[in-house]
């Protein structure tokens, strides 16, 4: 089968003027499946998600072959779809016309795009904030919105760029409950990048561990719980197995750094 | 009573605002009363009623509307030109580095220049009359909303210029959906500052390039000491002045229905 995105030695340097160039990505390699929930974790600054924006076609790579469906990347394109760490949400647009931008920057008929919007702001979980300004609503609701506009066009892929960092303990137990329901229904491809290994362990099909920079794909680990997964399932002594195994392995990056 | 004590409460400042003007224009109409100025300041000296009463007798006559009309069309179209101008300008230099190093030189040059060293050159070419205007004008206003145009491109958020791009955005539509919202606080600053210069261009224009308009009111009036006109006309400039400021503050409202209240107020 072939898979849905493949990344063959990604390289990537930034050449910031007056500084030293930054090698972000060397050679990386690693391959996601369709429908598969693949985590990236790694040290900071290792280029998880730079490796995101060459997925999403805002970043060319120096070197390597990225394809999604076997065919090339070169720009942006409506089968992927990115939820921002920092919400991203276009602040003097009201939610309904923040979740509609990917539709109408298609050029999708206004009465159109509204009905398809209203349905993804009451999945969710929004109805009642459609004409709400972002700066009314909280973290965890922005969150929802951002997740909501990645959503509207139907994208196969959505990639997730530490889209909870910024949200509070509790508010982000519940968001990564209702992105696994939300996955299970709509069977996505999903790439997230993130800092916790518990949120890595607990969402995903794999968990990728990068290297600290120049990021490669350093280990790879099946992470076999059955779905669907609940909050209880994090108690249990096979999920603590599974988070000391992405430690060990995280752990030789960050002491080397 | 209480009534009356909570009515003062809500409009304190407001009232206090008005109460003042009147105490003071009370003062000024009675200085004549209480001392006697000699005959030479009392040939300058004028009181509120005596402008008035002036202020009336132009209106009946028609000169203040003749005089405003030509001031006011002056003002318009330099102050659209510069709109016309200023805008497309700020934005295409935000975005485009080669334009920006090319034009910045001039674009500083001219800015730090006083602006009035070219009022006899417009004179010249363009004659006395409202084209030297209107030039005089354009030449003060285009450069606050040019700079402040620019500065908001500048300033536009990557993240949400990324967020759109993400979409297959192209630049068209990253200008329409993200760099323009985002500048339009700064060019709101810009144009209340190009509304102040237009007004000082109108009334410069008018003292030295012209034979009508509110300006070439004030200034003949003067050379003939005829201080109750030149008030005349400085009330309706400051009245101007005051309901220009007011309506862009209103604009301004208007468009920052989105933005948090403590921002509101920046």
């Amino acid at each position: 089968m072939v898979p849905c995105i493949q990344a063959r030695d990604i390289s990537l340097t930034f050449k910031p003027k007056n500084r030293d160039p930054v090698t972000a990505l060397k050679e990386l390699t690693l391959d996601v499946a369709k429908g598969e929930f693949v985590s990236l974790v790694g040290p900071s600054g290792c280029g998880k998600s730079t490796f995101l924006n060459v997925l999403l076609g805002l970043l060319k790579p120096d070197g390597g072959e990225i394809r999604l469906n076997g065919k090339q990347i070169t720009g942006p394109g409506q089968e992927r779809a990115m939820v921002f760490q920092e919400f991203g949400l276009l602040p003097w647009r009201t939610v309904l016309a923040n979740v509609e931008l990917g539709l109408e920057l298609k050029g999708v008929q206004a009465s159109v795009r509204r009905e398809r919007a209203m349905e993804l702001i009451k999945m969710a979980g929004l109805a009642g904030f459609a004409s709400h300004y972002p700066h009314e609503l909280s973290g965890g609701m922005k969150q929802r919105v951002g997740l909501a506009r990645a959503l509207v066009t139907d994208p196969e892929v959505l990639l997730m760029d530490e889209p909870f960092a910024a949200l509070d303990a509790q508010t982000r137990d519940l968001m990564q409950l209702e992105l696994l329901q939300i996955w299970d229904r709509t069977k996505k491809t999903v790439v997230f990048v993130t800092h916790s290994i518990e949120e890595a362990a607990y969402l995903s099909d794999r968990v990728i561990v990068i290297s600290a920079r120049p990021g490669r794909a350093k280990d790879v680990m099946k992470i076999a719980l059955p779905r669907p997964r609940d909050y209880e399932m994090r108690l249990s002594a096979e999920f603590n197995d599974i988070k000391a195994r992405i430690w060990a392995s995280l752990k030789e990056e960050l002491v080397t750094k | 009573m209480t009534g009356l004590t909570s009515f003062y409460r809500e409009k304190e400042a407001y009232l206090l605002g008005i109460g003042f003007i009147v105490f003071l224009l009370a003062l000024w109409q009675c200085v004549p009363l209480l001392i006697t100025l000699p005959r030479g300041y009392a040939l300058f000296f004028t009181t509120p009623s005596r402008i008035a009463a002036t202020f009336y007798r132009l209106l009946v006559e028609g000169q203040i509307q003749e005089h405003f009309y030509v001031s006011v069309a002056a003002f318009l179209s330099g102050l659209g030109i510069a709109i016309a101008v200023g805008l497309p300008f700020g934005i295409v230099m935000g975005r485009s580095r080669t334009l920006d190093a090319l034009s910045d030189p001039y674009v500083t040059a001219l800015n730090a220049t006083p602006r009035l060293v070219w009022l006899p050159l417009f004179i010249l070419w363009f004659g006395i009359g409202i084209w030297s205007k209107v030039m005089i004008v354009f030449v003060g206003a285009v450069f606050p909303l040019l700079i402040n145009t620019y500065a908001g491109v500048k300033n536009v958020d990557r993240v949400l210029v990324n967020v759109v791009r993400s979409f297959g955005a192209n630049e068209w539509q990253v200008m329409k959906v993200v760099v323009l919202p985002n500048s339009l606080p700064y060019i709101i600053v810009g144009l209340r500052l190009a509304i102040g210069r237009a007004i000082l261009g109108v009334v410069v224009g008018e003292f030295f390039g012209s034979s009508k308009g509110l300006g070439f009111m004030i200034a003949s009036a003067a050379s003939n000491y005829k201080v109750d006109v030149v008030f005349a006309g400085v009330a309706i400039f400051m009245g101007l002045s005051l309901i220009l400021t007011l309506s862009v503050k209103k604009l301004e409202n208007s468009l920052a229905r989105w933005r948090p209240e403590a921002a509101k107020n920046f």
